[in-house]
């Protein structure tokens, strides 16, 4: 358990900025992610609390206790790195019982500490074995148990899955809920995954250029993005982003934009004006085979499996992705000309800058 | 012919017979010219120095023909001459002294220096000046630093406050030394390059990961790196040690073996009976004995590092 | 004080700079003696005390040595022997074309090994040992066949001798850098109709140039500064520069040490350049096998 705190945080590289004026708290207990695209500052965040980087400016506390003069070893963590790094020359169980022989406890507890351990990732077969033999994802179960031993009071976590395929990513995700769920410490968890950040987050920090985007749980992440960039970065396929000006009409504001027109709903200040990009999830486009806000002509279709895309052009540089639920590539072809609606609640828009209007 | 393929074995069988052969004709066209100059260069020096050692030859018999059978008498002469038996016994201290020295100081200085720190570039430059310096160069300024009236008295002398003039390459007891001595200070940027390479190509996670589960600095240095830094060490060491056994332009320039014969190491000594004495007959057994010990030599360094080569294959897979 | 983070990285820090600069002067002040000694006039080599910096520097020993300008003392080594220019000639020529032969010899084969296991293991490492084997155990025998072959004191002779002790060095250094190369952009070429020899000379070979280029400086420097071989297999035409200045100190009227020094300090400045120049790919080109990536 550890309550953690960064004041004023800054890292400077010379005359690079990796993180900026950073402040933010973390719950006793909680799983925070920092998400964000590479350079971003939350490899080197998470760095500074592990000991590994000092502040340029700032201070990191834990439970209260300013810790910037503090050797990792002495900061009651625990660490997963994105390349596992086992020691290549000992045995797994030499390994694992690597943390155990530093805190010198002596050889009966460790072996049975050590079994406990691989049981609860479910290792106990390989623990003869070497790094150099083991797949990925076995590494990285390894790793997980080695750092568990010491029984830290904060995990950190950089990038653990990244080298993993989809299937022993999705595997070992849900192993490291689990045991979050099971050993309620605290975790940071480093990823530039946004579905990674979305499953396991208890509060998601979206970080950019070394500055905080926005932070909330993963619900107001989704569905309340305060910026063009949040709000691009989270949802698979990613929210439709259209360009395109303010016009009046009639007394009445709308979207335009070269193919199409759509009307301004009413919960938006009358003040919006000029350039701006309209934003719209693929699952919240309503097709209407007749009627609709908008005509549109469709692209290309793609099934999922679980789902159907429709892709359309709607005057934007990226594809419209529309998202429909089963497989209806009976009901819709390319080239076929339907209506889309957009619900009034589910429609964004951010101006020039990239903030939420 | 190889193909473990079901379908289609016929295709790939000829495919790769054609293939297996374009890379024996790579092979033969790469190495033969290489073969062809050694068998005209060195094998007829090889035999040559064979035959001298069974056959007692001096320059003052005029053709090589003309010498007689001796059986293993010369062999015998050699085997038993304390004189070699010293030689080996100096080259052998001489090169491990050598060997050991280069690495202590190669191995600290990289230590040091592997991590980036400001003026890095400068120190690395100048270390390995040394190793650029010709060995001849070497010894010379190692004379003119070290003679009498030399700077290296100079500055003892100021030191102590009184003329000390140690006499570095005429006393019999610290010649050797003396040139051991050179020999680090010429080949240490041998060893200090390669552990540099060795120590920087270390990954760094594994070191972190120890540090996060409370070893401390020595720890992480003793029990993760050195371990996975053993090949290069070796590599180091075994280099070192057998290119100083070969060691020449330092000692004869400066001592020819001397004063008395303190710095007779095996090459100064096969040269004096070749060329100052010219017992080329004995100097041939002479040779020929240091080639086989140093192949017995060879053959274990061999060994060794194909030993740490395979076990790294199977670290790193 | 306390042994924080902090002060614990203080004092590193001033044990390194201090240890460093130890070195720094033990490296230094040798290569700083022998280009003071360079400059000083004849009274001042033999001084007590000695002079650690001239007050009269003088630019007669590299006159002497290097243009020929002053009278020679009449005796028998300062006649034939203080031929400088020539050993530079010498120097050049054999390194040269030893290294070529060297590099490009050995570069085709380390291409052979490090594609197609040409050499086992095995015989690569007895390739690198061959070298290990003292010189001084065949170089009797071989002047002797040389002298039989009309080699001895020739440019030739010494070529060969010196491709063959450079020639494991070249392999195992060139292999490093070919391995680096993926396979897959030779069979990029393959597919788009390039023959092997075609491959290896327009697409591996230009990808390793800066590999080559090392190793062939670093060959350079091992043939310009050998001694032995040199020394053995020469009589007066193809002495090279270390002879050369071996056979400086022979002379009668004792050791002449500023001349000596205006030498050596000709021979070692261009070894000194093309070591810097080269000193990041030494490191990738030393690693024989030990050192993984």
């Amino acid at each position: 358990m550890a309550h953690i705190e960064f004041k004023n945080l800054r890292k400077e590289y010379g005359s690079t900025v990796a993180v900026k004026e950073l402040n933010l708290e973390i719950d006793d207990g909680e799983f925070l992610v920092l998400v964000g695209p590479s350079g971003c500052g939350k490899t080197t965040t998470l760095r500074m609390i592990a000991g590994f980087e000092d502040p340029t400016i700032g201070e990191i506390l834990m439970d209260g206790r300013v810790i910037n003069e503090l050797e990792p070893r002495d900061r009651n963590i625990g660490m997963v790195f994105q390349s596992h790094a086992l020691f290549p020359h000992k045995t797994i169980y030499d390994n694992i019982e690597f943390g155990l022989r530093m805190k010198k406890i002596p050889a009966e507890e460790r072996r049975i500490i050590v079994k406990e351990v691989a049981e609860m990732v479910h290792i106990t077969p390989l623990l003869n074995k070497r790094p150099g033999q083991l797949s990925g994802g076995e590494s990285q179960r390894v790793a997980l148990a080695r750092t568990l031993v010491t029984k830290p009071s904060t995990f950190l976590l950089d990038e653990p899955l990244s080298s993993l395929d989809a299937k022993l990513r999705r595997e070992l995700r849900a192993e490291v809920d689990r045991l979050h769920t099971r050993l309620r410490t605290t975790f940071v968890y480093v990823t530039h995954d946004q579905e990674e950040a979305m499953t396991l987050a208890d509060r998601i920090v979206v970080m950019n250029n070394g500055e905080i985007e926005q932070q909330g749980t993963p619900m107001d992440i989704y569905s309340n993005p305060k910026s063009y960039f949040v709000a691009d970065f989270f949802g698979s396929p990613s929210m439709n982003l259209i360009n395109g000006e303010i016009v009046e009409e009639n007394n009445k504001l709308a979207f335009k934009n070269n193919q199409l027109k759509v009307q301004i709903p009413d919960h938006f200040s009358d003040k919006v004006s000029g350039k701006v990009t309209l934003g719209i999830r693929p699952e919240h486009v309503k097709i209407k085979s007749d009627g609709g806000e908008i005509q549109d002509v469709i692209d290309l279709v793609e099934p999922m499996g679980k789902d159907t895309l429709l892709y359309f052009k709607a005057g934007a540089e990226r594809p419209f992705i529309v998202i429909i639920e089963g497989l209806v590539t009976n009901d819709f072809k390319s080239g076929q000309s339907v209506g889309l609606d957009f619900p009034d609640d589910k429609v964004f828009l951010f101006n020039e800058h990239g903030q939420r209007l | 012919m190889g193909s473990n393929n079901l379908a289609g074995t016929s295709v790939n069988s000829t495919r790769e017979m054609t293939r297996a052969r374009a890379i024996k004709r790579f092979k033969w066209i790469t190495i033969s010219p290489i073969v062809v100059i050694f068998l005209v260069v060195l094998m007829p020096a090889l035999i040559l120095q064979l035959y001298f050692s069974f056959f007692g030859w001096t320059v003052y018999l005029g053709s090589w023909l003309d010498a007689e059978f001796v059986g293993f008498e010369i062999f015998e002469e050699v085997l038993t001459d304390e004189r070699l038996g010293w030689a080996v016994i100096r080259s052998l201290y001489f090169s491990f002294g050598s060997t050991v020295g280069c690495f202590l100081v190669g191995f600290g200085l990289a230590l040091l220096m592997y991590r980036p720190f400001k003026g890095n570039a400068f120190y690395y430059i100048m270390f390995i000046i040394p190793m650029l310096t010709v060995p001849i160069v070497v010894a010379y300024t190692g004379e003119m630093l070290l003679y009498q009236n030399g700077p290296i008295n100079g500055i003892l002398s100021s030191l102590l406050g009184h003329d000390i003039k140690v006499s570095w390459l005429a006393d019999a007891d610290i010649a050797l030394t003396t040139v051991m001595i050179m020999e680090i200070w010429n080949w240490t940027p041998f060893s200090f390059i390669i552990m540099i390479a060795g120590l920087a190509s270390l990954p760094k996670e594994p070191q972190e990961a120890a540090q996060i589960l409370g070893a401390g600095k020595f720890r992480v240095f003793f029990e993760i790196q050195l371990p996975l830094l053993r090949p290069v060490i070796l590599l180091a060491l075994i280099l070192r040690f057998l290119e100083a056994m070969a060691e020449y332009p330092k000692i004869w320039s400066l001592f020819q073996g001397g004063p008395g014969s303190v710095t007779e190491t095996i090459p100064v000594l096969i040269y004096l009976t070749t060329w100052n004495y010219f017992e080329i007959s004995k100097g041939a057994a002479q040779s020929y004995v240091v080639m086989i010990l140093m192949i017995l030599i060879v053959l274990g360094a061999i060994w060794v590092l194909r030993r740490e080569k395979t076990n790294l294959d199977q670290m790193y897979k | 004080m306390r042994l924080n983070k902090r002060n614990k990285k203080y004092i590193f820090e001033g044990f390194r700079y201090s240890t460093l600069t130890i070195w720094l002067v033990i490296v230094g002040f040798p290569l700083f003696w022998i280009v003071g000694t360079s400059f000083k006039p004849d009274a001042e080599w033999f001084a007590w005390p000695p002079v650690y910096w001239s007050e009269t520097p003088t630019l007669s020993n590299y006159a002497n040595v290097w243009m020929g300008k002053e009278e020679l003392t009449v005796t028998q080594y300062a006649q034939s022997m203080q031929k400088p220019w020539k050993a530079l000639g010498n120097s050049t020529l054999v390194a040269l074309v030893s290294t070529s032969l060297s590099v490009f010899f050995g570069a085709i084969l380390a291409y052979g090994v490090s594609r197609y296991q040409v050499l086992t293991e095995a015989r690569m490492f007895q390739l690198l040992m061959l070298r290990m084997v003292p010189p001084i155990v065949i170089v009797a025998p071989l002047s002797l066949h040389y002298s039989t072959l009309g080699l001895l004191d020739t440019h030739l002779g010494l070529i060969l001798v010196y491709f063959l002790t450079t020639l494991p060095y070249a392999v195992w250094m060139t292999k490093s850098f070919i391995d680096e190369i993926p396979m897959e952009i030779e069979q990029a070429a393959e597919i788009l109709g390039a023959s092997k020899w075609r491959t290896i000379w327009e697409v591996v070979l230009p990808l390793a140039r800066s590999g080559l280029v090392a190793t062939f400086l670093f060959i350079l420097i091992l043939t310009w500064s050998e001694y032995l071989l040199a020394l053995l297999l020469s009589k007066t035409e193809v002495v090279t520069l270390p002879v050369e200045l071996s056979k400086y100190e022979g002379s009668t009227e004792g050791r002449v040490y500023g001349r000596q020094a205006a030498l050596a300090v000709g021979i070692t400045i261009p070894l000194i350049i093309i070591g810097i120049f080269i000193r990041k790919h030494l490191a990738r080109g030393f690693s024989f096998g030990m050192v993984r990536r």
